[in-house]
């Protein structure tokens, strides 16, 4: 405790800073809300000091972009840039210095947003011709304001409007003109004659100016020093998914992607960074506009501005929950000029990407009569039987049922709507969004939807010359419906569900179930009731940020954020009727008489649940930015952030409802209603800073660190200090390198080290605790609470530290054509937090807590290789990226004595111990032969004798080197775009893991038709694949694990993760419309996929459950 | 706003309750040791419907049928299907009670005398006769076991020996006796169902009895074995320790608190029917220790011990939409003897063609068979019987159309068109402790699980007298007992007398979870894992291809069954032998 107030009071210490947090906390106070930072620097309001003899305008141009994120924009020829002067100028902005600059000369200056200047000749010589046009981004098909346009050999130029349009005036349509625009690639178009030149710029992806959000804060692509991936929000677009976690699939190295379900709204993909680390919680920090916690599923994909992921030591600004790396996604804010509105609707299609098939009604009697032969029972099936299943010739007795096609739809509708309008003034500036989407479940007559309407309001406000204030505020209701039973039971159950019984009845009742009412044609329906989950996420954050004016450099910002979710679930389930015959009783016209059954449960009962989630964030950071002499550029940040965050949730629940008419609670019986509910808090305290300095953008260093408070440990360990260091090199800018190795014009070296830490566990394992259990009962029917231990209190529980080196480049070459990245890391996780249960024998008794005795280590690399180049109209990039990581096990409680081979130290986390399958007993002789399990017959797997003791037993078993995440995922992405018509093509592809494949088959249900081609039987003893089974009778099917290799499958694939096909349709059309824009397109997700899978889709989870979606979308976006 | 005030961070679970809280707070106490109760593995909820007698000769499951198992296939890394009490699982509750024992005395309790007895005391008494309670449940798997009675700390050295089987016994003794002396001989109002004098003096009974059994005195199978004394007595005599056990057992007796239930049946009908409401009713005199169970839930959530007693759903015949399990086995049927008292045989050509007549009054309690009406079906069910009647068969009839013979599964047979996979394999179902009035495929019941009832100690009495040679006393409990049945008496002596003894334990308690440990405590392993046998039921067709009306029925063997001496006792499971290498593994294994 007093270690850390010491140091937590360093702030009061020292007065100066203590002022300065005074000051910005009283106004923030004003607030009510709480404090956070956000990630735009305010360059425009950055002061420099420049005092240069005798150099060219270009000169001060170059001094100006290294002490600043300005850079400026001009063509050499016509913008008089070689002009001498001379500069003494002292706390002066940019503006004031170009102002003089230019003073009294032929060119003006216009600074853009992005800190983008671009500077343009005023006086034009006289011409004789007017070429005019709109200039558009080729992806998105916005127009682009501040686009130079000139022409070719010339001094002549302009740039181009907020609507993107130009008009030049040119001494002849035969010439050529250029467009260039930063960020973009510099094109060379022919007039040709024509009086209207529209032109679609493609982005350029390795532009070094580009802004980077980093913890905090921001950086450029070029002075940047830790191992970050970005990607810029349009890119997400071109995805039709309605969870925006499934367009980040192959776009960003070290972010694996696995979409383990495509369930309306439970379809979010399993995010990882760098693959798992810890034996606990592998997910990494979001954070969304600067707020920890948030979450990305939900964000409108057309609201988001960029996704940063910090893969090292650069996240430990982040400290305690830093270990697993940080997403940051920014959204969109408005920019100066006049408004923008823009709409966009998709629609698409969806189908599951596979489904499995299973074996027909007289293939499934076969296998049956194949059980009971090897039991030595009777058949129960006749040939006769089998022959009718066969040939569909008795629809009532013997029919064939296809449970999956009868179940799942074909195509599946959803769409997705959005409105976005932005634009502002210097004082007010406002970015402004509406969406709408709706996806369809995937079952026929579906009780299955998710719909979500959202909003963000992003504004910005210059209050003075030094305040602005920034108000955010953006929400979502986030409706979910389901049918009583879950995707999981549906799916099961038309796994299990017997070919030779009916879905539907030929006279279109539903038929009968296996057990318990689970017909899934009836299931997946509004037939059983609706469970139905509404929530509603509230986000807001008011930032004030105040350039101090009499210490030059220096601004603080204070942020105020809270954070607000409310969820109603409606669970009402009623019961449902299916249909039986007796397979005797006809009617008088011979038709067989159904009767009806009431299935599921008796009567209907209601279960409604509340829950509500609160944070507050408050926070507050001061920043100080100089730049001495020119070439010694400091950044130093320091803030304080506390986090506050409560829950509580409770439900009701009523039965024997006399009708159904009222479904509501009061409307329900007295006997045996129920209810419970229960609340948490959490609180975080937060130190954090950073200290950035350069020489000339050429030597890099970087101090980032976080002293962190968590209320999950007790109070001498609640505190940790993470530090990050990073250093990098633009051996590019050396002189030898110019002279020797021009090819290679941009080279950057990085390397980083640091520590982060994990708090992901339960909280409070230092405390002994007791929670209630079931009741017990006494005195007949009077249920008694019951109080159980919940753990052992661990008084030194505390973080897991993750020790992360990177090691990494950046190179650019063929004038910029080419780009190649590469990251080569090595993440020892230390005092990861497990349970001690594998030593501790279970005599103790003990409920263990969670002790710091794990240690993982997680390597590999990361590449990232691009070329873009342009002929003529088209233009293309190719981009390949790829991560290879692996982790191990360096030590954690391994049981005493277990050999070598089961051990799971020096192996990667969560991989199981598997019999190894060595083929089948093709007859008697060969179980004679070998060891096997008692009761081994032949057609059974073939248990590899591991230990050679001529005895299959545990010892046998191995422990594997795969496990269901994959070591290596890549993405390739295509961009073309010919004239007016651009295509997106990303294929994305996983290898190293393995799932298992299972079905619970034999006279409980039905099988995998792969599983039925083949098999071994009497007649086919040298199969590769077992003898009909029966449910977990077999020592080698255990029903819901696999217990043996037989039944992994390797899950590498490779799959058309995503294509887009779209025109631009040309502003000459559009004009006459009062259309900026307007694009039409063709998208889609999963539409191809390659793997060794046939039944399921590969990056399911042990295939179980919905499978992941293939998408086929139109859609169209204008612009106005 | 953002102070230095760390004490921001002192955040408290609003969902637990802290240690001293509950140890200060004398009804918060009381809620921990409703936790111990709960703990304890329970016979048939938490275990997939499965009961004990699937373990033995008992019954059998379609499910999982347990054939390694009943072959002797147990190893130290799979227990091939055990599911009920285990080493891990009681000594996770032993050290609750060990946590109650260091932390009672900071309890605010006052004098208030309850039953005549304080609420600390009661606690304590509670405590004592629920640790003692485990222990001997680990004692009948394993032989002697660790005996700790103390709590660990994480830092603390966890190796431990184990005690000898005879320390344990001593050591459940001391525990009952102390359990007795602070239980209320009775418990009223909402206390009704704790634990009282009487169970802890039963428990006693039943440690005694099984500690006086063959298999724990100088059991020469085990000859080879290096350890002998982790098994059973290694000195003294078998006579002293019936003693003991004759005397423990009269203990409960003497308290005159119980009595069978329902006596004296004037007919066999009548003995059946109070044989089938002593399983089903909420209360009976023969109650020593039970547990209750409510209603809550049903429909979904069968496996949780808090969602009432599933049996009705599990082991109800298929055809009533219900699951099947725990069905009778063949060899536990033809246990059942005539109603003169003789044995039941299949040679015998009268009773093979009319094998459900004239039989033991409690037969007909405990056991559906073909032709046996129960409750009516469920509506969808109910058109195809509108009776309820038990169809085990299947009926050749004739097809005029085709010229040929059909067969017609009954509804409770696996080829039933209601839930097939759910038909039982043996031709029986279990009816004891089912009550007809619940709809199990919706409900679960509240029908008590009966740890303890009075019969058990009178025949405990009678098997102690038996071994003592007090022949003429154990006739007389037995016939008490045979006389509640409606059975005549019986009078052997002797060895005989033994055979007729261990018969009468076998039909009175029967699926009551005493049998598995029964044959093992009399070392009869052979004897009982042998052949599992069923019953084919057929309404042939007549030569006039009409079909018949009374079924024939035929036994035939459907598992075939081995025993292994090992399988008197666990394993030790191999990690827990890596975890203590101060652990001797049992022998065979």
């Amino acid at each position: 405790m007093k270690k850390t107030n010491s140091f937590s009071c360093y702030l009061q210490n020292n007065k100066r800073r203590y002022k300065l947090l005074a000051l910005k906390l009283t106004l923030v106070s004003f607030l009510l809300f709480t404090l956070q930072v956000s990630a735009s620097v305010n360059s425009q309001a950055k002061l420099f000091d420049l005092t240069l003899q005798n150099v060219s305008v270009k000169e001060v141009f170059k001094t100006i972009e290294t002490q600043s994120e300005f850079q400026f924009f001009y063509n050499d020829e016509l913008s008089d840039v070689n002009r001498l002067v001379s500069v003494d100028l002292k706390n002066q902005k940019v503006e004031e210095i170009l102002t003089q600059l230019f003073d009294k000369t032929r060119v003006t200056y216009k600074v853009l947003d992005n800190n983008l200047i671009v500077i343009t000749p005023t006086g034009l010589m006289a011409q004789n011709q007017k070429v005019s046009g709109t200039i558009t981004d080729g992806i998105s098909g916005e127009p682009l304001p501040g686009v130079n346009v000139s022409l070719e050999g010339t001094t002549l130029g302009t740039i181009t409007d907020v609507s993107g349009k130009y008009t030049l005036d040119v001494p002849s349509t035969s010439a050529v003109l250029l467009f260039s625009f930063v960020g973009y690639n510099t094109e060379r178009v022919e007039i040709a004659g024509r009086t209207v030149v529209d032109f679609n710029l493609i982005p350029d992806i390795k532009n070094l100016k580009e802004v980077v959000v980093i913890g905090y804060g921001t950086s450029t692509k070029a002075t940047v020093t830790g191992s970050i991936s970005t990607l810029e929000g349009n890119e997400l677009q071109s995805v039709p998914t309605i969870n925006v976690t499934n367009s980040l699939a192959g776009k960003l190295p070290g972010l694996v992607v696995v979409n383990r379900s495509g369930e309306p709204g439970y379809d979010g993909a399993t995010l990882q960074i760098r693959g798992s680390n810890t034996l606990g919680d592998n997910s990494p920090l979001v954070v969304v506009d600067g707020i920890s916690n948030r979450s990305l599923s939900g964000i409108n994909s057309v609201d988001i501005e960029s996704i940063t992921i910090l893969k090292d030591a650069s996240a430990a600004i982040y400290g305690a929950q830093a270990a697993n790396g940080v997403i940051l996604v920014t959204t969109k804010r408005g920019k100066e000029g006049t408004p923008k509105i823009s709409f966009s609707l998709n629609q698409g299609w969806s189908t599951p990407t596979v489904l499995p098939k299973m074996a027909d009604a007289a293939t499934y009697a076969q296998m049956v009569n194949e059980v009971n032969l090897y039991r030595n029972r009777p058949a129960k099936y006749s040939p006769d039987e089998i022959q009718k299943y066969k040939d569909g010739s008795d629809p009532w007795g013997y029919p064939n049922t296809d449970w999956f096609s009868e179940t799942y739809k074909t195509l599946s509708k959803q769409n997705n709507l959005s409105f976005t309008l932005s634009g502002g003034t210097e004082k007010l500036k406002y970015f402004f969004s509406a969406g709408y989407k709706y996806q369809d479940g995937n079952y026929k007559k579906s009780a299955t939807n998710y719909s979500q309407a959202d909003f963000r309001s992003n504004i910005d406000g210059k209050i003075s010359k030094n305040i602005k204030l920034n108000i955010d505020l953006s929400g979502r209701q986030e409706n979910r419906n389901y049918p009583t039973r879950s995707a999981n039971t549906i799916f099961g159950s038309a796994m299990k569900s017997y070919p030779t019984m009916p879905a539907y009845w030929p006279n279109g009742l539903p038929g009968p179930d296996i057990e318990r009412g689970e017909n899934p044609v009836v299931m997946a329906t509004s037939d059983t009731g609706y469970d139905k989950d509404i929530r509603y996420i509230m986000e807001s954050n008011i930032k004030l940020d105040v350039t101090i004016p009499w210490v030059k450099g220096l601004s603080v910002t204070g942020n105020a954020s809270l954070d607000k979710s409310l969820q109603n679930q409606k669970l009402w389930e009623t019961p449902w009727t299916l249909y039986s015959w007796d397979r005797q009783t006809y009617d008088e016209n011979n038709i067989p008489v159904l009767v009806a059954g009431l299935r599921g449960l008796p009567e209907p009962r209601l279960r409604q649940s509340m829950a509500d989630g609160h944070r507050t964030t408050l926070n507050g950071l001061l920043n100080y930015e100089r730049s001495f002499d020119a070439v010694h550029n400091f950044k130093f940040l320091a803030g304080v952030e506390r986090i506050k965050g409560s829950s509580m949730n409770f439900w009701a629940s009523r039965r024997y409802y006399m009708s159904t008419v009222s479904q509501e609670l009061f409307a329900g019986g007295d006997l045996e209603k129920d209810n419970n509910g229960s609340s948490g808090t959490s609180a975080r305290l937060n130190y954090f800073g950073r200290v950035n300095y350069n020489y000339k953008q050429k030597y890099m260093a970087e101090f980032v660190w976080r002293y962190d408070g968590s209320y999950i440990f007790p109070a001498d360990s609640r505190f940790g200090f993470f530090p990050g260091v990073s250093l990098g090199w633009r051996a590019s800018e050396e002189d030898f390198w110019k002279e020797n190795l021009s090819a290679i014009n941009y080279f950057k070296v990085r390397g980083s080290w640091g520590q982060t830490g994990n708090d992901r566990i339960e909280p409070y394992q230092y405390l002994s605790s007791y929670g209630f259990g079931h009741s017990y009962i006494f005195n007949q029917n009077v249920e008694n609470k019951s109080l159980d231990e919940l753990r052992i209190p661990n008084e030194n529980v505390t973080w897991e530290v993750a020790n992360q080196t990177n090691i990494g480049f950046d190179a650019l070459l063929l004038n910029d054509k080419l780009s190649f990245s590469f990251d080569y890391f090595y993440n020892l996780r230390t005092n990861i937090l497990w349970w001690r249960n594998a030593s501790v024998p279970a005599t103790t008794g003990l409920e263990l807590p969670r002790e710091n005795i794990g240690e993982v280590l997680n390597k590999g690399f990361e590449f990232d290789l691009g070329y873009s180049n342009k002929t003529g109209d088209f233009s293309y990039n190719v981009s390949v990226n790829g991560a290879f990581q692996k982790n191990e096990i360096k030590f954690w409680d391994e049981t005493p004595g277990v050999p070598e081979y089961q051990q799971s130290t020096g192996r990667p986390m969560n991989a199981n111990l598997f019999y190894q399958a060595i083929g089948i007993f093709k007859d008697q002789a060969a179980v004679d032969a070998y060891p096997h399990w008692d009761n081994a017959r032949p057609g059974d797997i073939i248990f590899e004798d591991v230990n050679k003791d001529e005895l299959i037993d545990a010892r046998d078993q191995v422990r594997s080197e795969k496990t269901d995440m994959p070591t290596f995922t890549g993405g390739l992405n295509i961009n073309l775009s010919y004239k007016n018509f651009y295509t997106t093509i990303l294929f994305q592809g996983a290898m190293g893991a393995v799932q298992f494949h299972y079905s619970n088959s034999g006279l409980f249900g039905n099988y995998i038709q792969e599983d039925a081609d083949g098999r071994w039987t009497p007649d086919n003893i040298n199969a590769s694949k077992p003898r009909a089974w029966n449910f977990t009778e077999e020592y080698w099917m255990t029903g819901y694990n696999a217990n043996n290799t037989y039944w992994l499958r390797s899950s590498d694939y490779l799959r058309l993760k995503n294509l887009e096909i779209g025109y631009n349709v040309p502003s000459t059309f559009n004009s006459k419309l009062g259309i900026k824009a307007l694009k039409v397109y063709f998208s889609g997700t999963n539409l191809l996929t390659f793997d060794n899978l046939e039944n399921y889709d590969p990056e399911m989870n042990n295939f179980e459950g919905y499978p992941p979606l293939k998408v086929f979308n139109l859609g169209f976006s204008l612009t106005f | 706003m953002v102070s230095c005030n760390q004490d921001f961070l002192d955040q408290k679970p609003t969902d637990e309750l802290s240690e001293l809280d509950v140890f200060q707070d004398p009804t918060l106490i009381e809620s921990y040791i409703n936790g111990v109760y709960g703990s304890v593995r329970h016979p048939f909820v938490g275990s997939n419907g499965v009961m004990k007698g699937e373990f033995v000769d008992e019954a059998h499951d379609m499910w999982y049928g347990f054939l390694e198992f009943n072959n002797s296939l147990q190893t130290s890394d799979d227990l091939q299907g055990w599911r009920y009490e285990d080493w891990a699982s009681n000594y996770r509750s032993i050290r609750k009670c060990n946590v109650f024992f260091e932390k009672v005395d900071q309890g605010k309790f006052n004098d208030v005398l309850i039953d005549g007895k304080t609420l600390k005391d009661r606690l304590t008494g509670e405590a004592h006769f629920l640790r003692a309670f485990l222990y001997t449940q680990l004692v009948n798997l394993y032989g002697g076991v660790p005996i700790i009675k103390t709590t660990y700390g994480l830092t603390d050295d966890f190796k431990i020996a184990r005690n000898t089987y005879s320390d344990c016994i001593k050591f459940i003794v001391e525990e009952c006796d102390l359990a007795a002396g602070l239980l209320p001989l009775d418990n009223t109002g909402g206390n009704y169902g704790r634990a009282t004098k009487g169970a802890a003096l039963a428990l006693k009974s039943q440690v005694l009895i099984y500690a006086a059994s063959e298999l724990h005195n100088n059991n020469p199978k085990f000859s080879g074995f290096a350890n002998p004394a982790l098994l059973g007595y290694t000195s003294g005599t078998a006579q002293e320790r019936w003693t003991a056990a004759k005397n423990a057992t009269k203990a409960v007796m003497d308290l005159n608190l119980y009595s069978l239930y329902k006596p004296e049946p004037a007919t066999g009908a009548e003995a059946t029917q109070n044989f089938i409401d002593l399983f089903i009713a909420d209360r009976t005199t023969e109650d020593i220790y039970v547990k209750f169970f409510i209603p809550k839930e049903g429909g979904t959530s069968f496996w949780d011990d808090n969602y009432g007693n599933n049996l009705a759903l599990v082991s109800g015949p298929n055809g009533f939409h219900l699951w099947g399990q725990n069905a009778p086995s063949g060899n536990a049927v033809d246990a059942y003897e005539m109603t003169d008292g003789s044995k039941f045989s299949w040679a015998n050509p009268a009773q093979a063609a009319l094998p459900y007549e004239n039989r033991d009054p409690r037969f007909y309690s405990s056991v559906f068979y073909e032709g046996v009406k129960w409750r009516p079906r469920p509506p969808d069910v109910a058109i195809m019987d509108p009776v309820g009647v038990i169809q085990v068969g299947t009926w050749e009839t004739w097809d005029n159309a085709t010229n040929s013979m059909v067969e017609v599964p009954g509804l409770d047979t696996r080829n039933s068109p209601i839930e097939g996979f759910n038909g039982g394999y043996m031709g029986y179902y279990l009816r004891k402790f089912i009550d007809p009035s619940v709809d199990g495929q919706f409900s679960g019941m509240k029908v008590p699980w009966r740890y303890f009832r009075y019969t058990e100690i009178l025949l405990n009495y009678a098997e102690a007298c038996i071994e003592l040679g007090q022949d003429a006393e154990a006739r007389t409990y037995i016939n008490m007992i045979r006389k509640r049945a409606a059975m005549p008496v019986i009078t052997e002596s002797g060895a005989a007398l033994r055979d007729r003894y261990r018969q009468e334990r076998r039909i009175e308690l029967y699926m009551e979870d005493k049998r598995f440990y029964d044959v093992r405590r009399w070392v009869l392993g052979p004897e009982t894992y042998i052949d599992l046998t069923a019953v084919d039921v057929r309404y042939k067709l007549n030569p006039d291809n009409t079909t018949a009306t009374v079924p024939t029925i035929t036994p035939k063997v459907h598992q075939t069954r081995k025993w292994d001496d090992k399988s008197y006792f666990f394993p030790i499971m191999r990690d827990e032998m890596n975890k203590n290498d101060m652990l001797v593994q049992n022998p065979g294994y």
